[in-house]
């Protein structure tokens, strides 16, 4: 496979999991605005997927529609969901004659939805929750196109390491800016409401529900998003999928290109696999995170150096 | 008559050479079986026929991306449902024509780079040939497999009120279009449906594969499954969609420049398991864009170093580099004379008459009689830059002078040429529109092969003489008897 | 019998590790019976292969490929070369008759391509000057040395004002350049009265006698004199190139003789320095590689992921799509 077509699968896939990561945390933290009289705050929304731009988070002024009109529609944010998703159907694009027409054709609809103006006008006037869902859709049927439509061949499985990468990385950037907004207002540790929406945007929330049952507690939140390997979006369910599919390549890899990236991806499962809640408390966790994100970043550099030809 | 309404009020444009009728209203032998079919069908399903064409295109994805102001809009190449039909003792004489004149062009590229005869013996004044942009140097000396230089060449021909084939424009460098004649052909197929075999049309399809098989007799490795590859210049080009066609019909990947990489003069793919050797490209890029380390710098579309491998002979690129100096609209002029010249023969298609604006005379009687002239650039294509004397204004006019008075040599002019008409199927009724044709000339080891047919194009708007997609322009399926 | 040792170092520097360069280089001195070469090494970086052939213009010219990632490519070319004094011309035909014969020649190949002259916007003021210096009844001789010492008189010699890519316009405002625009100059000059001009790239080796273009490769030009082929002359020196100056390549231009060029994919800058040291008959030449010249160049040209540091991304990719639409025929 060319390295540029398996960039752009990787690519792609890593775009559409990003715009979803963000639809559903403007969602969850929509509905939460409006439960919030006062002291409800944008900005780890905006920390997590626009960068710690004061300038930002001054121009937004703390304004729901702003807000979420910003990292949906606005042209001049890299990282909006409109940006994104232009992004992610060029790469579909590059790759058009290794794709089903579903999906190409399911790709080319959200991406027209997102550019509509009715959109931004029922962002700014109507439900923006009915607006994201609209959207949200559209990321679902095309997860469902993908798995029904994909060839079982490495194109696919470039697809899906880019996807649980992606994944992973929005997990964990979630739980470092939200445990680490504790550190200022430690009020928050005894808040229910604040775990109940990092845990519903995650989707988690009724995960949580059924597997504790003593009420919201951070260290159970932290056991689910990190180590629960059924839980769709945690890091250790995110990690032993893109082993899974690393595993894949191997016919379509250089022997030693594959032997030290595997070798690489196993390490950084059993790292995870053998940490426990407690013990991540007493390192830091703060510190936890970062050497994950680290890693996770690694195996990307790795996969341009070795898959991608630095394309 | 006939009775179906959609041909009342079809009007013969006077003095236009009519493909369906003849003077005396009757219609010629040839289209009588589709005027049959097309007489039973009520304006209302030939309406739903045209719409279940767009449709087509729309979903197979048959479309260009226009950019304007960074916004991508998809669209489809208007395509008229009503064929154009060329009969078989037509298309012989198109056909051998061609061959003639592709053939002279082979040697002339071949004698330029070369020895450069025809220069020695005062064919064509060597000033024409050395301030033509496109005359390569780099190219001198450099021998490509079997002296072929154009392996596909689109030749635009018109024809005038008599009827007589003229060539308009020789394209022998990266000529586009010929998806649209596979495509056009499949959604007849679609529309009509055993109309194709009852009228006795002669098949297209074999153009990929006859287009493979000439790649690979290309290779410089003698093995027997050399790497070929259709270079792009990427998702923007509008021609995009024609690339992922070709490739996926003859089952080569498709690369941009940055998948390749020269490495020791041999050209190189990168793949997820290491490089790959590349042995022939057929290339969508423009030579400028070609290779920044010789041609343009800025190119980001390019291979650097692919010059020296091609050099080398390592590598077979289709088609040749340096083409654009046998396909300059100041050298065409000359392209009878080449066939006199190198083949010995009387050209079988006529060029039509062209002025240059770089002699004096020739540049006096333009400018005296610019109603009747189209003023073209020399490297211009896609209907760019034109200036139709007889529908511009006294503006345009002495606008257009200035840009010929400072580059001269930059233009040449043609007398204004009445393009046949065929009838289209617009608003619900047959009407007369303009139209040309670009057959598609595959030239391998063993010889010229065109495949019966090509893309007609027309004219849509009423009055019309531009056929370029760029100017309102759309595109007919058309068919060759047998 | 003058003997030269001449050592030319090139060397890139990147700010991060590159990859698949191409390169070009021009460093493969004139042979004929002016000049020979007793012995060429050259040494590049990661020892590739170079690959050579002649040219349209007859010049050697190599090419070689360097993909492993680098953070620096040096190409030290170190010669042994033997000039030869040329006779200048008698210059004894009739003015006329010579003029005639240029006339006749232009026309044919290849004095077609070193007499197109440029269009730039001091032209008309270039003209004025041209009909001025060329006085009735001299000979293209006499007309060359005219103009190569008008230039020599009436523009500046400074380094740094202009770069490699500096245009006619540019020179004829600042009236001022370096060794390149001096020989640029003197080429359309040259053209204008239609004497075939080519322009020149190699060394000068003045012994001390403090010359122009010392420390660097150097650029003069030739004039097509009839009855006696190509007359070097040096405008930045005002002299005839003779026995002192190598000549590396000729061609119309800068662009068809720049000694070294290349292309390569990776991050933004780099830095570029040259250096030329001459040692003369028993002198060894002092190391080139510690007394490198700067020269003011821009970044030059890149490739592969749009890196042309100048712009910003957005711009790379408006040039891109830019690019990939005007590719249509």
């Amino acid at each position: 496979m060319l390295s540029r077509v398996a960039a752009s699968f990787y690519w792609l896939s890593r775009y559409i999991e990003r715009s979803d990561g963000i639809l559903r945390m403007l969602k969850t933290n929509y509905a939460s605005s409006q439960d919030a009289i006062q002291g409800f705050t944008w900005e780890p929304v905006i920390r997590i997927f626009s960068g710690s731009d004061q300038d930002l988070i001054d121009r937004l002024k703390n304004d729901s529609r702003t807000v979420i009109n910003y990292m949906v529609t606005d042209k001049n944010n890299s990282n909006s969901v409109l940006s994104i998703i232009t992004l992610s159907r060029e790469n579909a694009r590059g790759v058009q004659e290794h794709i089903n027409t579903d999906l190409w054709q399911c790709l080319n609809e959200y991406y027209h939805i997102v550019k509509e103006n009715s959109l931004v006008n029922k962002l700014k006037k109507d439900d923006p929750i009915s607006a994201l869902d609209i959207l949200i859709k559209q990321v679902m049927l095309y997860y469902g196109t993908a798995e029904v439509t994909m060839e079982r061949g490495p194109g696919r499985s470039f697809m899906n390491i880019g996807k649980y990468l992606e994944r992973a990385i929005q997990a964990i950037d979630i739980l470092d800016i939200k445990f680490g907004s504790i550190n200022h207002n430690p009020d928050l540790l005894t808040d229910t409401t604040y775990w109940k929406h990092l845990l519903q945007s995650l989707g988690g929330y009724e995960l949580y529900l059924k597997t504790y049952r003593d009420g919201l507690e951070a260290h159970n939140v932290l056991e689910q998003v990190i180590l629960n390997n059924d839980f769709p979006r945690s890091v250790i369910y995110s990690v032993n999928n893109i082993q899974r599919y690393f595993d894949r390549l191997k016919l379509d890899s250089s022997m030693t290109d594959y032997q030290e990236l595997s070798f690489f991806i196993g390490k950084l499962q059993s790292h995870i696999k053998y940490s426990s809640v407690k013990g991540i408390q007493n390192d830091g966790l703060h510190l936890y995170l970062t050497q994950l994100k680290d890693q996770l970043y690694q195996i990307g550099n790795l996969l341009n150096e070795r898959y991608f030809a630095n394309s | 008559m006939y009775k179906a309404a959609h041909f009342d009020g079809y009007h013969s444009i006077p003095g236009v050479w009519d493909e369906m009728y003849l003077q005396s209203s009757d219609i010629r032998a040839h289209y009588q079986k589709v005027i049959d079919y097309l007489s039973q069908e009520s304006p209302d399903e030939l309406g739903k026929k045209e719409e279940l064409a767009q449709r087509l295109f729309m979903k197979q994805g048959i479309t260009f991306t226009v950019y304007n102001s960074g916004e991508g809009i998809e669209k489809i190449f208007p395509f008229d449902i009503i064929p154009r039909i060329i009969t078989g003792s037509e298309w012989d004489f198109v056909e051998k024509g061609i061959k003639q004149r592709l053939t002279a062009l082979n040697l002339f590229l071949k004698d330029i780079y070369h020895n450069q005869f025809i220069i020695k013996d005062g064919i064509i004044p060597i000033d024409a040939i050395y301030s033509c942009p496109h005359f390569t140097r780099e190219m001198y000396q450099v021998d490509v497999p079997y002296d072929i230089y154009v392996h596909i060449a689109g030749i635009d021909l018109i024809r005038d009120e008599e009827g007589t084939f003229y060539v308009l424009e020789d394209n022998l460098r990266t000529p586009s279009g010929v998806s649209y004649m596979l495509e056009n052909r499949e959604i007849t197929k679609r529309l009509f449906p055993d109309l194709l075999p009852n009228c006795g049309v002669r098949s297209v399809t074999e153009y990929p594969n006859i287009l493979y098989k000439n790649l690979q007799s290309l290779s410089p490795r003698r093995i027997s499954n050399p790497t070929i590859v259709l270079l792009s210049p990427g998702i923007y080009n509008s021609a995009y969609f024609e690339h992922t066609t070709l490739a996926r019909l003859m089952g080569v990947e498709l690369v941009e420049g940055r998948d390749l990489v020269v490495n020791n003069q041999k050209v190189y793919m990168k793949t997820t398991t290491g490089l790959q050797q590349v042995d022939v490209i057929y290339r969508r890029v423009d030579d400028e864009y070609l290779d920044p380390l010789v041609f343009n710098p800025n190119s980001i579309l390019g291979v650097a170093g692919i010059m020296g491998a091609y050099r080398k002979g390592n590598v077979a690129i289709v088609n040749a580099i340096g083409n654009g100096v046998a396909d300059d609209k100041a050298i065409y002029i000359y392209v009878p004379d080449m066939i006199k010249y190198y083949l010995n023969e009387e050209p079988i298609l006529k060029n039509v008459p062209t002025y240059r604006l770089n002699n004096p005379d020739e540049q006096k009687y333009v400018f005296d009689n610019i109603n009747k002239m189209v003023v073209k650039k020399t490297n211009g294509s896609g209907g760019y830059g034109m200036l139709m004397g007889h529908a511009a204004s006294q503006e345009e006019i002495d606008e257009y002078k200035l840009e010929i008075l400072k580059q001269p040599r930059d233009f040449i002019a043609q007398p204004t040429i009445s393009l046949s008409a065929a009838p289209c199927y617009i608003q619900g009724a047959l009407r007369p529109r303009r139209i040309d044709l670009r057959p598609y000339a595959l030239c391998g080891p063993d010889g010229i092969e065109i495949v019966p047919g090509g893309l007609t194009r027309v004219a849509l708007k009423e009055g019309s003489l531009v056929v370029n997609s760029s100017q309102g322009g759309g595109s007919k399926d058309t068919w060759v008897l047998a | 019998m003058p003997e030269f040792k001449i050592q030319h170092v090139t060397r890139y520097t990147y700010d991060g590790a590159v990859r698949d360069s191409a390169n070009q280089i021009i460093l493969f001195p004139i042979v004929d019976i002016y000049q020979d070469v007793q012995k060429h090494d050259l040494h590049i970086t990661g020892n590739p292969i170079v690959d050579t052939h002649v040219d349209y213009y007859g010049n050697e010219v190599g090419s070689f490929t360097y993909s492993v990632p680098h953070n620096q490519m040096i190409i030290n070319s170190q010669l042994v070369v033997n000039t030869h004094h040329r006779p200048l011309p008698v210059d004894d035909i009739f003015p006329a008759q010579q003029w005639d014969n240029l006339a006749q020649l232009q026309y044919t190949v290849p004095y077609i391509d070193f007499l197109k002259h440029e269009y730039f916007d001091g032209l008309r003021e270039l003209q004025v000057v041209v009909d001025a210096e060329k006085k009735e009844g001299d000979t293209p001789y006499q007309i060359a040395l005219n103009f190569c010492q008008y230039v020599y008189k009436n523009f500046e010699y400074i380094k740094g004002v202009t770069t490699v890519e500096s245009q006619l316009d540019e020179i004829w405002k600042l009236k001022a350049g370096v060794c390149q625009d001096f020989a640029h100059m003197l080429t359309e000059m040259l053209r204008l009265v239609n004497i075939p001009a080519r322009y020149v790239s190699g060394y000068i080796c003045p012994n001390q006698s403090g010359m122009r273009g010392e420390g660097a490769t150097h650029a003069w030009a030739e004039a097509y004199i009839p009855n006696y082929g190509w007359l070097g002359l040096d405008p930045t020196n005002n002299c005839i190139a003779n026995e002192t100056h190598v000549r590396l390549a000729v061609g119309r231009n800068f662009l068809d003789c720049s000694p070294v060029k290349g292309v390569y994919k990776g991050s933004s800058g780099h830095h570029l320095q040259v250096a030329v040291s001459v040692g003369y008959q028993d002198h060894e030449p002092e190391p080139a590689i510690d007394q490198f010249v700067d020269r003011v160049t821009k970044p030059g040209p890149f490739a592969g992921n749009g890196n042309d540091a100048s712009k910003n991304s957005y711009q790379r990719y408006m040039e891109m799509i830019q690019q990939q639409q005007q590719q249509q025929q």
